[in-house]
């Protein structure tokens, strides 16, 4: 294994979009500084929204929200448990993103009068803005990128953090095509990894047939633990109701303003908003569990014209092989309801609440470490969360290099992670990766999946823990398979965090998120608290709490309890088709 | 100890640390090029699969999937130049 050694200011780990406006922002405020932004894929289709976006999901639009009604909101949906401060924070920062991607040429859906086309899709609140025209999105940030001059560093794969005494020193890690291994020395790094989107395995049994972009392995989330950083809300799962098999979302934030919804096998709806929360997916599971299963998205009683509209915007962003999905199936939207099912598990802060601790200014509890977007705790954050928060860790990694010196290379941390990237190398004809990977995401759902016990919880605990020992049987033939093989160990990680976090918070909380059959109520006299993960002195992981810190908008407790009426009071008939045949 | 306990007992141990036997198997794979319209020597696609599951095929120099990992998310049919790419839902899926 070659080394290149590379000095850096700020370096980004990730390019998908909190890693683009954080190289954009860093680079454009340090003409002369080395910003290095490492993707494991290639920038210009990396990261959640490779191929686009369909719309906002949390836009705080001056005449149709205010910040502290999105707090409320959010604060309700996550039944207490966040930092207000850094919801805060998003809330007020992020309209002047939305201004500034209007500069930069993204199509947001307007009013005639030139207004943003809001809709209302969240149980109380009007947040959703729709982006029809969003395939381009990511190639306008890869513009933006390449024009500010950050030093881009395509299918180079992070697998490491440097430290020294306690605060970042750099990144280690390799190109996953010619297996250099890449030294970077860095006063800051800002880790935008994306979600854990490798943990469950889907339904049908395809590895890579997940919600997430399969890039997204929890990179993240394993580099900040074996940094030191701590992590919050583990317990928390992402959970999402998505299109059966096809596993992409339905999407109630298209179709929903628009007229579609989710009904039972009665055609009848049974929830009052299809907006993603935990206490939403325990009413889709019930349903789908209870002699009205399954559940479908109804686009069918909708006029031949919204229906084209619809397709128009689904088949062509963010999964636009949906379409094709359908056809092959023989479904059509006029005719037929659309099988829904739950997703595997996953670790996502940008849809519920799992992921590094930060604050309101991105800083993780690492000195010098910073994160942004989906795995970082800041609860149903959403892309303009992820572009919002890329740009907040630019600004403070900005301030802090003034004070800080060029951190020395510590050459045994260099040399130990060398070593452990060229033992599965050395072993190519030990267990393939995928049979690894299949087996532990097997196991996942099998013992992590909620509804959760601790008998259950326990038995996955072990399981993860014997599979620490099983990866020193994993063989890499190449650097691709080395690339997997890596993002194993961080599955592995994640799997292991994910059972001791559920298996520490003796309550029930997050609807469906965390759902413990063994302690089914919710008690906040008790865990009214962050539960977080870190790794303790001696090597293993501690589990411990954090106070929630006073509320900034404060709430009643009747509002507090506004997301544990999601299910409708009396059954509903179904709705027939409007428009031309009415 | 029965003959076949100590038979069982030598399997069982030597199962333990063994090394891998491996099999090569046939997989039908979602990312199909036109090798009559893809062009030798160009790597769009292979740039734009977020999973890095393409590659140049060395027999044909064109590009093929290498690795059974697609996300279907249709990155190098819609970067594809020549429109040489179909992708299919992946057969578990389909």
């Amino acid at each position: 294994m070659d080394d290149s050694i590379t000095d850096a200011d700020i370096v980004v780990v990730g390019g998908g979009s909190a890693g683009c406006t954080a190289a954009i922002r860093a680079q454009e405020h340090l003409p002369r500084g080395r910003v290095v932004l490492l993707e494991k894929a290639h920038i210009k289709r990396s990261g959640a929204i490779a191929i686009g976006m369909d719309g906002l999901n949390n836009a705080i639009i001056p005449g149709h929200a205010t910040p502290e009604q999105y707090v409320k909101e959010i604060t309700m949906a996550n039944d207490g448990i966040v930092n207000q401060e850094s919801v805060l924070a998003y809330a007020q920062k992020s309209f002047a993103m939305i201004q500034k991607l209007d500069r930069w040429g993204v199509k947001f859906q307007k009013t005639e009068t030139g207004d943003f086309d809001v809709k209302k899709v969240h149980h109380n609140g009007t947040y959703v803005l729709p982006m029809p025209e969003g395939y381009d999105l990511k190639k306008i940030l890869t513009r933006l990128i390449k024009r500010a001059g950050v030093r881009i560093a395509n299918r180079v794969m992070a697998t490491r953090l440097l430290t020294e005494r306690g605060r970042v020193a750099g990144v280690l890690g390799f190109d996953v095509r010619d297996g250099h291994f890449c030294v970077i020395r860095a006063k800051t790094v800002i880790l935008c990894c994306g979600a854990s989107g490798r943990l469950g395995l889907p339904a049908s049994g395809y590895l890579y047939g997940t919600y997430e972009n399969p890039a997204n392995a929890g990179d993240g989330y394993s580099l900040a633990y074996h940094a030191g950083a701590e992590l919050t809300g583990i317990e928390c799962f992402q959970i999402n109701p998505l299109i059966k098999d096809y596993n992409g979302p339905a999407c109630a934030y298209v179709t929903g303003p628009l007229g579609g919804h989710t009904v039972n096998a009665h055609g009848h709806r049974f929830i009052q908003s299809d907006y993603w929360s935990g206490q939403m997916m325990l009413e889709f599971y019930r349903e789908l569990h209870s002699p009205n299963g399954p559940v479908y998205l109804k686009l069918n009683h909708l006029a031949p014209e919204t229906l084209t509209e619809i397709e128009r915007v689904l088949h062509r962003t963010e999964r636009p092989s949906r379409g094709r999905f359908h056809e092959g199936r023989g479904t059509h939207y006029a005719d037929d309801l659309v099988e829904m099912h739950i997703s595997e598990i996953g670790l996502c802060s940008g849809h519920s609440a799992s992921g590094v601790w930060v604050n309101e200014h991105g800083e993780t509890t690492v000195p010098g470490l910073y994160a942004a977007g989906d795995m970082a705790c800041v609860p149903h954050n959403y892309l303009l969360g992820a572009l919002t928060y890329g740009e907040i860790c630019a600004d403070r990694a900005l301030s802090y290099i003034g004070g800080v010196a060029e951190p020395a290379l510590d050459a045994e941390q260099v040399e130990r992670e060398r070593l452990r990237l060229l033992k599965p190398l050395g072993r190519a004809t030990g267990i393939p990766h995928h049979q690894f990977e299949y087996k532990i995401r097997r196991l996942v759902n099998d013992y992590l999946q909620p509804p959760k016990t601790a008998a259950r919880l326990g038995i996955g605990l072990s399981h993860f823990m014997r599979a620490e020992e099983e990866l020193e049987q994993v063989g890499a033939a190449n650097p691709h398979e080395l690339m997997r093989v890596i993002e194993c160990h961080f599955i592995r990680d994640c799997a292991e965090m994910a059972a001791r976090a559920s298996l520490f918070r003796t309550e029930s909380r997050w609807g469906l998120y965390h759902y413990r059959l063994d302690y089914p109520e919710m008690n906040d006299d008790q865990w009214f608290v962050h539960v977080n993960v870190a790794k303790g002195q001696d090597g293993r992981m501690q589990l411990f709490t954090r106070p929630v810190a006073p509320y900034v908008v404060a709430l009643s407790d009747d509002e507090m309890k506004g997301y544990h009426r999601l299910r409708i009071a009396a059954p509903a008939a179904p709705v027939e088709r409007r428009g031309a045949e009415a | 100890m029965s003959e076949i306990d100590h038979r069982e007992r030598v399997k069982s141990d030597q199962a333990k640390r063994i090394g891998n036997a491996h099999t090569s198997g046939r997989f039908d794979v979602p990312v199909v090029v036109d090798l009559t319209k893809c062009i030798t020597g160009c790597r769009i696609c292979i740039d734009s699969c977020p999973v890095d599951c393409l590659a140049v095929n060395p027999e044909t120099h064109k590009a093929h999937m290498k690795h059974d990992e697609c996300w279907y998310c249709l990155a190098c049919e819609l970067d594809c130049p020549k429109d040489a790419i179909v992708v299919k839902i992946p057969f578990l899926l389909r």
